[in-house]
């Protein structure tokens, strides 16, 4: 109930002004919405690229941090939607970032503010590698993002 | 300016939640405010606001919720704007921001019942308790499980939920939606005279196809050539009518000629068939038994042609046998009132036997007490030892068995003796 209420005031919120470089693309029900992110600078990275993001709520929200990662369209359909390269996100589309983990999330965030996080991190980024380990992270993993202990150790992104 | 723990705030919190009906984050907002009168955590304008060390605002409720997700230490809590450590919360918050959060207007939270009111977030609460005529409240009655509007609710605490017969139409509505329901018999009212709805032409069912606005039906009925025709068809119309009504008169009257009819052919079929009867008895074949046969032939072929005669020849003959039947019956009668006379007279004449009979035992009786009597007259005192010598005990027992023999000389002082004899002479 708590979580719905939120959610929709932030949609009616979101309908009404977004910031450059976000999209909605599905919103159509409370549990999961997806996100189109560009990065707006000409990082040579991620030019001309954009980018889509799940988020999956609980009924907690926004007391507990929804559920965020990429999700990949394949390069032949109508909007390929790839998985951005960084040294936090994993090739399978899960993001390493401290305010996403329970610990580092904040009830005053929102989907708009977790889009612009994420933005922000893509925008600062240069370095063009996954994270360490991925191809090994990537197939073992089986578990859902918000159980896997990250360790937080990079300060500059 | 004193800050409480988080374990205090967290158990006023449950304390205040009680008394609190009226939520007022589902409260529906009408006017615009700034985002700074937005609790962070919930999107709504801040209810019961608390402040923490680093000045940032929180509804009591939501920062409530923040640090029990926190749950593993009270100390590591941070503010959950600014990450600021937090260990005191402040309940007093500027007064401007209370006031200007109770002043966003709100709908009433009985909208969905009809409660048009647009008020002062600050006043909800006591609109609801007290002013709002559309808050749902538990019927009166309390074997009945339905709510009624506050308003509806009638000051002898009846239920209102039973239905009631409408005054205007012949519906059952429960008397609560009385009101609602007349409204609606008003629309369908006004719309049988409302100048705007469409009606058909008034000749219609002579074939008019037109179809106005009742506004434009007078201009339409002007030109309409079928209105005009209209008082033809009418007295058309009624000439058929009664066309018809003489029909159906002279159909009903033709059915009783028909069955007259048939009563008299069944009659004439009886009658012939007696004449037949008696006229083949005698044997002598004249013109007049054949005519008579020709014509029983005739109407019997008749009459077996039609079940209806058929039966009705039935019923005469069923006739006939009550009524011979009802003779005989007479005829028995006759005897038996014959018989009767008959035993009658017979016992007439033999009581009239015995009587004589009877008359003749008595004189002989009599002759036979004579001499008695002239004896005993004559004999005075002498002893009557005569008594004994009476051929007729049965004369001789009454007057003088009683005395005896020794008192025979006694007898004549007893005035029934001396009575008797004079009677008997």
């Amino acid at each position: 109930m708590f979580a719905s209420k939120r959610l929709s005031k932030e949609l009616l919120k979101m309908q009404d002004h977004l910031p450059p470089g976000i999209t909605i693309v599905k919103s159509d029900n409370l549990e999961e919405w997806q996100m189109d992110i560009k990065v707006l600078d000409s990082n040579p990275l991620y030019q001309n690229q954009t980018y889509r993001l799940k988020f999956t709520f609980s009924n907690k929200y926004p007391i507990e941090p929804p559920e965020v990662q990429f999700i990949e369209c394949p390069s032949t359909s109508e909007h390929p939607r790839p998985i951005p390269i960084h040294p936090h996100i994993y090739s399978n589309g899960i993001i390493c970032l401290d305010l996403l983990s329970s610990a580092g999330w904040s009830p005053v965030q929102t989907v708009e503010s977790v889009c612009m996080s994420i933005q922000s991190m893509l925008t600062a980024n240069s370095r063009d590698e996954r994270p360490p380990g991925d191809s090994d992270f990537v197939s073992y993993n089986r578990r859902r993002p918000r159980d896997i202990d990250f360790f937080y150790d990079d300060d500059n992104v | 300016m004193t800050s409480i723990t988080l374990d205090e705030l967290l158990a006023m919190e449950t304390n205040c939640d009680r008394d609190e009906v009226v939520d007022l984050r589902s409260l529906e907002t009408v006017s615009s405010y700034d985002d700074h009168l937005m609790c962070p955590i919930c999107h709504c304008p801040f209810v019961r606001p608390v402040r923490l060390q680093c000045d940032h605002v929180f509804c009591q409720k939501c920062l409530n919720s923040a640090i029990t997700a926190f749950a593993a230490s009270r100390d590591d809590f941070t503010c959950p704007t600014c990450r600021t450590p937090t260990r005191g919360v402040y309940l007093n918050v500027p007064r401007l921001l209370l006031n200007m959060c109770d002043d966003i207007r709100v709908r009433c939270p009985c909208r969905n019942e009809g409660c048009q009111e647009i008020i002062p977030r600050g006043h909800v609460q006591s609109h609801f308790d007290k002013y709002c005529g559309y808050r749902l409240m538990k019927c009166p009655d309390s074997a009945c499980s339905k709510k009624t509007r506050k308003k509806h609710l009638s000051p002898e605490g009846r239920c209102l939920h039973e239905p009631h017969r409408c005054l205007r139409c012949d519906e059952y509505i429960m008397e609560q939606d009385y009101e609602t329901g007349v409204l609606r018999k008003a629309l369908r009212e006004h719309i049988d005279t409302c100048p705007e709805v469409v009606h058909p032409c008034t000749a219609s069912k002579y074939g008019c196809p037109v179809k106005v606005k009742r506004a434009d039906l007078a201009t339409h009925e002007q030109i309409c050539p079928l209105i005009a025709m209209g008082p033809y068809f009418e007295a058309q119309n009624a000439r058929l009518d009664s066309l018809e009504l003489t029909i159906r008169h002279l159909q009903q009257r033709n059915e009783i000629f028909e069955d007259g009819i048939a009563n008299i052919r069944s009659t004439l079929v009886q009658s012939s068939r007696t004449l037949a009867e008696q006229e083949s008895s005698p044997a002598n074949s004249d013109p007049r038994q054949e005519s008579a046969n020709q014509s029983q032939i005739d109407s019997s072929n008749l009459y077996t042609a039609t079940t209806t005669n058929y039966l009705l020849s039935l019923h005469e003959s069923l006739r006939e046998e009550v009524g011979q039947l009802s003779h005989a019956i007479t005829d028995l009668d006759a005897r038996a009132s014959m018989a009767l006379m008959n035993e009658c007279l017979r016992l007439k004449e033999d009581m009239a036997h015995t009587n004589a009979a009877v008359g003749s035992i008595r004189m002989q009786v009599q002759w036979l007490l004579n001499p008695r009597l002239h004896q005993g007259q004559r004999a005075g005192a002498r002893p009557s030892n005569a008594n004994t010598g009476n051929g007729n005990p049965a004369s001789a027992s009454g007057p003088s068995s009683g005395a005896g023999p020794s008192t025979a000389f006694l007898r004549p002082r007893r005035l029934s003796d001396s009575g008797r004899e004079g009677t008997k002479l």
